[in-house]
């Protein structure tokens, strides 16, 4: 056996009392790619954010290239090969795509203290090119989709002389094209002898890419396994704790009469898409990421000025102007960008469940004793991992701030239901808990419009699958027949 | 990992205010100790109406900066409505008119600078960093730059002590911390005050209308710093447009000292509260040791620097 890269001995990590991480080990070969799975809140963002450096543990020690460190600071994590790439989307909105890359090492030009700006769009270029990310290196950040930020993450971890990669959770905002490219890009950087930790909650990702596989569950680790002896079966198994199924099969009630219509919608980015919702149906939304998908829902939601088209919920026609004309018409969106357009970081977990509600049915003074029960209700429901409802979003992890995103919108008992990217970042079993919500509501008469980039979960949730390309809505199949390279087909036109 | 709902606060002495006032009894155990003086009932009293004025304005900035927003001209508006209120009694007008036109006065002034920061969308910091000359200016203009006596009118706020040592003019400003209070932890409009400033975008759409919203901050700090111009004529009797100087600045630093960050999204009027008390404690401090007024500044300076650190250091704690 080879050298491990990296040897993570007993670490342990606690917040405030509560042990997040307890003892875990892991070690990292080079050439290797090694899974790191775990429910939402296992602590598996935690434990690569003590290699990164973004967390002190509390004990264990950290061995890597030669030395033995029981903490580690950010720059000497990247400093001894460790490139990471957070959940969270970390870039300069205000600077290109170039700058982002070369942020904290920038090229020098002839006078001292500047920068060479041509020189590193031209490498930024190329390194792009080889990594077969479609950007402009001169765009500035704020521009770009979320899946291009994700793929600026990863063009700008790769810059540089790492030896270790680690990527939490990188395909949660990706297409199924991108996603491609990225396995395409993990297996070259494998073959160059890097090691790479891959977090994920696609278990397909794991089988696909993965050499190794580690289970974390409530901040221990059950073990670390060859993905070549285990099934995706056993894989849940250890983690979620009791058989669960991966793939969730919908039961189809029986749709009704159409209740909500949109005719010839165009906004900035969308144009001339009409499409119709029936009592109880689950209408998806398919395509490529910059497909429209995403402004067509704010076109719907008021927070998009719509240029024409009409809308009409029960034979009534709706012309929301603010996003709270919408939710009074009984229109709710779930925004695919929870850190930057959803979540109050800084703020309470309940703060966060009840704001909409608040606005919509609170009256002036708050009513402390509803907003408990309706959020303990939530917690339940949606098996929010927290240590308790008055700390800040921004201590949840990835998937309990999902699950909270959610939440603000079950509670406001919209008509019609937008859902952007619903399950982004959200473990099996919450999945599973989510495409349950939406099929009640569905079942309920609601009418339930999901956008979603995910393949097995569009095709397995939607009646109907309208196909969105270059802003037009390309077609509309029955989600009963759809087949994922079909679909694909039509994505790509 | 099974759900907890069990609340767990940070603890009560791990909070700003209560650092603050650990701080404050402190330093007045030991300037007592040094100069017994500071204990008289007499030097107390005047603590507490010193820093009835910057009370009221640091809770009108407690608002402004918790929901991301920043007014630097409250000191040219109280110099601009204390005029006004003189000039309509040097008229004449009678007392409670006055006083009320002078609060208009700071409305409208407060308003603007919101309707302004919505309408160019530029931030408010920026709009009334430009209005602090122009309501100077136009108080200069009024009064053609004289000081304003009213001689021994609208005496009343002012002067009255109840039973002696509780001044009507603390009690205001006590009036003004417990209004931001309950506007802040019990309706739904202080919740909007905090979604706004953590995050805009994300307010917008939760539903939160944000023009509406803000003009109404800007509306309850113009009320607070109308309240205070009046505080003010009423204790001193005589304004010139000049009065109200600085005070922005120190209601800011009290705000940032009671722990609330200039990020907003946080802060609460208890910090505000302690912040401003530690203030007018360390001026009165400064005097009683009788230290030159230029260290006083410096130490209001270093003040502000050192409650970033402690909340730097607190932060980090819990990473
Ligand atoms: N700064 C913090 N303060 C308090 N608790 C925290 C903080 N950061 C994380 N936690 C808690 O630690 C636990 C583990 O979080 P972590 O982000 O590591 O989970 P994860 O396995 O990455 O989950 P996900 O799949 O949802 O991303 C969670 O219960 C979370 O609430
Ligand atoms: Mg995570």
């Amino acid at each position: 056996m080879p050298e491990p890269l990296l040897d993570l001995a007993n670490i342990d990590k606690s917040y405030g009392g509560n042990p997040v991480l307890r003892r875990v080990s892991m070690d990292l070969l080079p050439g290797e790619v090694h899974c790191l799975v775990g429910e939402n809140g296992a602590g598996k963002s935690t434990f690569i954010k003590i290699l990164s450096g973004a967390v002190r543990p509390d004990g264990g020690t950290l061995r890597l290239a030669g030395g033995s460190y029981s903490s580690l600071s950010p720059q000497e994590s990247m400093r001894l090969g460790v490139s990471t790439i957070y959940q969270d989307i970390e870039l300069i909105e205000s600077l290109t795509v170039a700058d982002n890359i070369f942020l904290g090492h920038e090229l020098p030009a002839g006078i001292p203290g500047t920068v060479n700006i041509r020189e590193q769009e031209r490498r930024a270029g190329a390194l792009l090119d080889m990594l077969r990310i479609r950007l402009d290196p001169g765009e500035p950040v704020e521009n770009l989709s979320t899946a291009q930020k994700q793929n600026l993450q990863i063009a700008k971890a790769m810059h540089g002389e790492a030896r270790i990669l680690v990527m939490d959770e990188p395909t949660v905002s990706l297409g199924v094209d991108e996603k491609k490219a990225l396995m395409r890009l993990v297996r070259e950087l494998r073959a160059k002898g890097l090691g790479i930790i891959y977090i994920s909650h696609f278990l397909e990702e794991v089988f696909d890419i993965g050499d190794r596989i580690t289970i974390l569950k409530d901040g221990e680790k059950v073990g670390t396994y060859d993905v070549a002896a285990m099934t995706a079966d056993k894989v849940t198994r250890l983690m979620v704790g009791r058989d669960a199924s991966q793939f969730f099969s919908r039961e189809r009630s029986t749709v009704g009469e159409t209740r909500f219509e949109v005719s010839g919608l165009s906004c900035e980015g969308v144009e001339d898409v009409s499409f119709s919702v029936a009592r109880g149906e689950v209408f998806g939304f398919g395509g490529l990421v910059g497909s429209g998908r995403t402004e067509l829902a704010e076109a719907l939601f008021g927070a998009r000025k719509r240029l024409a088209g009409t809308i009409i919920l029960d034979g009534e026609k709706l012309a929301p102007a603010s996003p709270l004309e919408a939710l009074r018409d009984g229109v709710c969106l779930l925004t695919e960008d929870r850190k930057r357009l959803a979540l109050f970081m800084n703020r309470p977990l309940s703060e966060n469940v009840t704001v909409a509600h608040n606005e919509l049915f609170g009256g002036a003074l708050l009513s402390f004793a509803l907003e408990r029960a309706q959020v303990a209700d939530m917690l339940a429901q949606l098996k929010i991992v927290a240590a308790g409802t008055d700390i800040d979003a921004a201590s949840l992890s990835g998937g309990n701030q999902q699950k909270v995103a959610v939440a603000r919108w079950l509670l406001c008992r919209s008509e019609v239901l937008i859902f952007d990217e619903p399950t982004k970042g959200v473990d099996i079993g919450a999945k599973a808990e989510i495409y349950r919500l939406m099929t009640d509501l569905a079942a309920a008469g609601r009418c339930v419009i999901m956008i979603s980039s995910d393949m097995p979960e569009l095709i397995a949730m939607s009646d109907r699958i309208g196909v969105m390309r270059g802003g037009r809505l390309a077609g509309i199949l029955p989600g009963a027949k759809a087949r994922e390279e079909e679909l694909i087909r039509m994505f790509m036109g | 990992m099974k759900t907890m709902t069990r609340r767990k606060g940070r603890t009560f002495y791990k909070q700003q205010w209560f650092i603050l006032m650990v701080v404050i009894v402190a330093m007045a155990a030991a300037t007592g100790i040094a100069n017994p003086k500071f204990f008289s009932v007499r030097n107390l009293v005047n603590i507490l109406e010193q820093i009835s004025t910057l009370g009221l304005v640091a809770s009108g900035a407690t608002v402004l900066m918790i929901s991301g927003n920043f007014d630097i001209s409250v000191g040219s508006t109280i110099g601009l409505s204390a005029c006004a209120m003189a000039m309509l009694m040097k008229r004449d007008v009678a007392e409670p008119l006055a006083v009320a036109a002078g609060l208009g006065v700071a409305i409208l002034c407060c308003l603007f600078i919101g309707a302004n920061s919505l309408l160019f969308k530029a931030p408010s910091f920026i709009i009334s960093l430009a209005c602090v000359g122009i309501y100077r200016g136009i108080a200069l203009a009024l009064t053609g730059g004289t000081i304003q006596t009213i001689y021994g009118k609208f005496e009343y706020l002012g002067s009255t002590r109840y039973c002696g040592v509780l001044p009507l003019l603390f009690i205001v400003s006590l009036v003004g911390y417990l209004a931001v209070h309950f506007i802040l932890a019990r309706t739904r409009l202080g919740r909007r005050v905090y979604a706004i400033g953590s995050n805009r975008n994300a307010a917008f759409l939760s539903g939160i209308a944000i023009n509406r919203n803000l003009m109404t901050f800007f509306l309850i700090n113009g009320i607070l710093v109308g309240a205070a111009a009046a505080l003010l004529l009423s204790r001193v009797g005589a304004v010139q447009p000049a009065t109200g100087a600085g005070m922005e600045l120190r209601a800011m630093g009290a705000v940032v000292i009671g722990g609330a960050p200039m990020t907003g999204g946080k802060g609460n009027i208890l910090g505000t509260f302690t912040g401003v008390l530690l203030m007018g404690v360390i001026s009165n401090v400064l005097n009683m040791l009788q230290v030159s007024p230029y260290f006083q500044d410096i130490t209001f300076g270093l003040l502000i620097i050192v409650s970033l650190a402690i909340s730097a250091m607190s932060q980090k704690w819990q990473k």
